[in-house]
């Protein structure tokens, strides 16, 4: 990454990507923000220094979801205390999203339950295996694993999900 | 033709975990490629909301409610069960002093002879010895025989 350019470059790339990722594992959108600026100081922090990751996007997965379990471990007050602002609230309808136009509310509302209800490691692999979609061996060396255990992980998530959706619909 | 598999057999293959015999199956069999085809669809359905969808805003504040709820329920059963302990309990199973006073008494015996050292029970000092207990029953029998011998002197 050379200078301020290709700084805007890394952002733009992974920017969208990283809060959807970091709002899928927390659950906040307000977090999720909190947590990819941090990490993106972090970047630019790192950016022309010694430390400097050669793959980037593979750098500032491994960091967001850290910085989450991070954000996890901080406990239940400071997000307990936060209330609804008003800066939070669309301002305007916002259009239906793709998912909204193939999948009915009903399913979609299941389906956040669902996955909410997963545990933490199984959420994680779920997220990075299928939504990012990551190989298995790449799951496993952002989170620091196995390939065997990103494989069960990702069993237990997939048998739990349809399970429940499968009892629904 | 080995069997169809079962539906958590489809999902382990999902995974990456189905053995050869599962593979060697899924590459042939009809019916498990439909079946496969739905959970595939399942997959890219949750993915897609996942993806795409809007995040919804976990209500907290319902939670901690709920939590606080929970926390309410245990102070106060833990508060009642201590109650019962303390006060409750001690009220019904109240020990009679009668018995207490025997029960001191027997033990001071057996301490006696547990601890002599020629075989005789041990001499009681009169600085260990244990004082003389003032049983209300006995007491009451004491005052009722004063009355009568001083009545009939």
């Amino acid at each position: 990454m050379e200078g301020w350019s290709g700084y805007e470059g890394l952002a733009d790339a992974h920017y969208g990507r990283l809060r959807r990722l970091c709002a899928l594992l927390l659950g906040d959108r307000e977090e999720a923000n909190e947590v990819v600026q941090e990490v993106f100081l972090k970047a630019w922090t790192l950016r022309n220094g010694a430390g400097a990751p050669n793959d980037w996007g593979a750098w500032l997965t491994r960091v967001a979801v850290n910085g989450c379990r991070d954000r996890r471990r901080v406990g239940w007050w400071p997000r307990f205390r936060r209330s609804d602002r008003v800066e939070d609230l669309p301002l305007r309808v916002q259009e239906p999203s793709p998912a909204d136009l193939a999948i009915g509310a009903e399913i979609q509302r299941h389906i956040w339950e669902a996955f909410r209800a997963l545990p933490t490691r199984q959420r994680e692999v779920f997220v990075l295996r299928y939504v990012e979609d990551l190989p298995t061996a790449q799951v496993a060396a952002t989170l620091g694993v196995s390939e065997g255990s990103v494989k069960r992980h990702l069993f237990r998530a997939i048998h739990r999900l349809r399970q429940t959706l499968g009892g629904r619909r | 033709m080995s069997r169809c598999l079962s539906e958590e057999a489809l999902e382990r293959a999902a995974a990456e975990l189905a053995d050869d015999n599962e593979r060697a199956h899924l590459a042939m069999c009809v019916a498990c490629a439909a079946r496969r085809r739905r959970l595939t669809a399942d997959l890219a359905q949750i993915t897609l909301t996942l993806a795409s969808a809007p995040v919804p805003r976990v209500d907290r504040r319902r939670a901690a409610r709920r939590w606080a709820a929970i926390a309410t329920a245990s102070a106060i059963a833990a508060g009642t069960i201590l109650w019962v302990e303390v006060v409750a309990w001690r009220v019904v199973h109240r020990m009679p002093d009668a018995a207490q006073a025997e029960q001191i008494a027997a033990l001071a015996d057996v301490s006696t002879t547990l601890f002599s050292l020629d075989g005789e029970p041990a001499r009681v000092h009169e600085d260990d010895a244990v004082p003389a207990l003032q049983v209300d029953d006995d007491d009451e029998g004491l005052d009722e025989d004063h009355a009568e011998s001083g009545g009939a002197s």
